[in-house]
């Protein structure tokens, strides 16, 4: 194995042990005991929760703004993109020339879209009075990840330089924010372990008169 | 150790002392995308970037990255992780108690869904242990814990109150066996009160009384345990929230009662039936329901007959946050206005997405915020001028209290009224 890709792997299984010990914790931590009678379905509401309740049209957040929804998630598309072609260059896995092609083209759309967000945090007044350094970093990391990517899909002479900076981004992933890769999936179900407990999620209605 | 650090250590512990996996998930999070911004009536009325959810939810992780993480431990500034301070309470005072109605409308709509509601009761526990409640607020649960109920009644002007509402409705309903029973054993319902309804409203305790005659329903109120409101749950020191929901319970048991329905009080409900067993860290042996369910209960059994056309005014309905958003009655008073009203509208948005009348979180009895409570109000008075209504239902005396302020104001000229009240008007007794 190449010195670059010994380095790559001892970064990728840092970050790996560090979320499982995350992950753990979760685990161990559990559920919330709610002593209050439960008035509606769980499983349906969590389950709600990761599809009906993402869906643009239920949240603010997508509808009110949807080209920052669109390049958050072209952007998120190309890093679930990078971490599987991440294996594939490690295994020297070859890509057929169709998805490669598509991958290019879906990588320059995410690349552009995280710079989009990046620069979207530089200058909108409202986000860089929120934002703190480990915002950014998160950001160049994932992106120039992305681009990286990109660019050994291109030139493989690249390659080098592409699992440096991958390693980087294992190493930096349970520092900051990035954690969120694992604790988002968490958040979705505890919102839909509330709201199903509850009986308010899955959502039948808003509420219309019947 | 100081006073200050022996506080804070108490604070801290909000944050270490964690039963689950809830807390320690939300605080790790947020992305700092700001786009629950539009979803909070503070920042859309004031643009303050203080106010957006985001900068609440970092105030307290910001403490609990600082005290909790290895990088804010090491590397404070990479994530902005801050000390515990007189700054940093001052700052989780105002934004905490002074800019959250504690709606949950950011919640939903957050991208992440983090629950920020809960985070910020969570940050208002740190700041209870540290003993800086607001005194306003802090008194309304000392007033419910040492009197009773949180208005201070007096046991004797309640009666009196009652009485008098009594020959009222036997009057109303022309039968001299008309009553309003007090602690009767054995009934079938036990009903509570917002304790603004016999100090300011006590029409409405008439419509419930005359709905529970109509129904033939075996009810009783209890003259020594009637509050329905816990103002501890907005200063989520469940300690107090546990004296006064554990009042209720018992006073439940000691009845015998079959169900507990609660009043038209959205926190009130909320702090009873979803939050009371937690707080007192057991199943209730009885069923608890509000008030909005059994009139749609009473409605769908044909216990009730109503005359629509009696309410014939253009009728809109404000959804209380708690009640609805995160309480699950959705649904029910559509139905019951559907067959208690002849003219009805929705204000946009509506249920799950309605926004907060401005007085919910406490609001209401933190006079110190009442400029901004009254500014944030803005939202809701377009909401209800857009619908042409002339009368306003809500099924919260909360919300009733915050809705006439706002029509006062804002020259809207509608009529606020609780669900019970147009149910009752409708009523043709038999």
């Amino acid at each position: 194995m190449t010195l670059y890709k010994t380095i790559s792997l001892a970064a990728f299984l840092i970050c790996s042990v560090i979320l499982t010990f995350h992950f753990i914790r979760l685990i161990r931590l559990g559920s919330p005991k709610d002593y209050s009678q439960k008035r509606g379905n769980l499983k349906s509401a969590i389950s709600f929760s990761f599809t009906g309740a993402m869906n643009p049209r239920e949240k603010e957040s997508a509808y009110m703004h949807l080209p920052t929804y669109a390049a958050g998630l072209l952007y998120h598309t190309g890093t679930f993109i990078c971490f599987a072609l991440y294996f594939l260059f490690f295994f020297n896995v070859g890509i057929a020339d169709s998805f490669h092609w598509i991958f290019i083209f879906v990588l320059i759309a995410s690349g552009m879209s995280g710079l989009g967000i990046f620069i979207k945090r530089l200058t909108v007044i409202k986000l860089k009075h929120l934002s703190n350094p480990d915002d950014y970093i998160s950001n160049f990391l994932v992106t120039g990840f992305q681009i990286f990517t990109l660019i050994a899909l291109l030139n493989e002479t690249y390659t080098p330089y592409y699992f440096i900076f991958a390693a980087v981004l294992f190493l930096y992933l349970p520092l900051g924010k990035l954690k969120h890769s694992l604790y988002f999936f968490a958040a979705r179900y505890h919102l839909g372990f509330f709201y199903g407990w509850r009986g308010i999620w899955p959502l039948k209605s808003h509420g219309q008169i019947k | 150790m100081n006073n200050f650090n022996y506080k804070k250590n108490k604070a801290l512990k909000v944050l270490t002392g964690q039963q689950d996996s809830k807390m320690v998930t939300y605080l790790n999070s947020c992305v700092h995308c700001g786009l629950c911004a539009e979803s909070c009536m503070y920042y859309l009325t004031t643009k303050d970037e203080r106010f957006i959810p985001t900068r609440k939810v970092d105030l307290i992780s910001s403490v609990y990255q600082r005290y909790c993480t290895f990088t804010g431990k090491y590397f404070p500034k990479l994530t902005n992780a801050r000390e515990l301070d007189e700054k940093l309470t001052d700052e989780m005072v105002d934004q905490m108690f002074g800019a959250c109605t504690l709606c949950g409308r950011c919640t939903k709509h957050c991208s992440i869904g983090i629950d920020i509601a809960y985070l910020v009761r969570e940050g208002r526990k740190m700041l209870s242990e540290m003993g800086l409640v607001p005194s306003t607020l802090q008194s309304t649960v000392n007033a419910a814990i040492q009197t009773g109920n949180n208005m201070s009644i007096p046991a004797e002007e309640f009666t009196d109150t009652l009485a008098w509402l009594e020959d009222e409705l036997k009057d109303e309903v022309n039968d001299p066996q008309a009553s309003i029973p007090l602690n009767v054993p054995d009934v079938n319902i036990l009903y509570t009160l917002n304790p603004r309804e016999p100090k300011f409203f006590p029409l409405s305790i008439s419509a419930m009384a005359k709905i529970f005659y109509a129904a033939k329903e075996s009810w009783t109120l209890s003259t020594s345990m009637y509050d329905v409101t816990n103002y501890a749950y907005f200063t989520s020191n469940d300690n107090e929230a546990n004296t006064i929901a554990r009042r209720l319970y018992d006073e439940v048991l000691k009845l015998n009662a079959k169900r507990c329905v609660l009043a038209e009080c959205g926190h009130g409900s909320r702090a009873f039936r979803w939050e009371g067993p937690n707080y007192l860290q057991k199943k209730y042996p009885f069923d608890v329901i509000t008030s909005v369910e059994l009139l749609a209960e009473y409605i769908s059994q044909g216990k009730l007959k109503l005359d629509k056309e009696i309410n014939k005014e253009l009728i809109t309905l404000h959804d209380p946050c708690n009640l609805v958003r995160e309480g699950g009655v959705i649904d029910q008073q559509r139905y019951v206005l559907k067959h208690a009203a002849s003219r009805f509208v929705e204000m946009t948005p509506f249920g799950t997405d309605n926004f907060c009348c401005g007085g919910g979180g406490g609001q209401l009895a933190m006079s110190e915020y009442n400029e901004r409570r009254m500014k944030i109000a803005e939202i809701k008075a377009d909401q209800i001028r857009k619908t042409g209504a002339s009368v306003v239902v809500t099924p919260c005396h909360n919300c009733v209290d915050q809705l006439m302020q706002i029509d006062s104001k804002f020259k809207l000229g509608v009529q606020v009224k609780t669900l019970a009240e147009i149910v009752a008007d409708a009523i043709i007794l038999e």
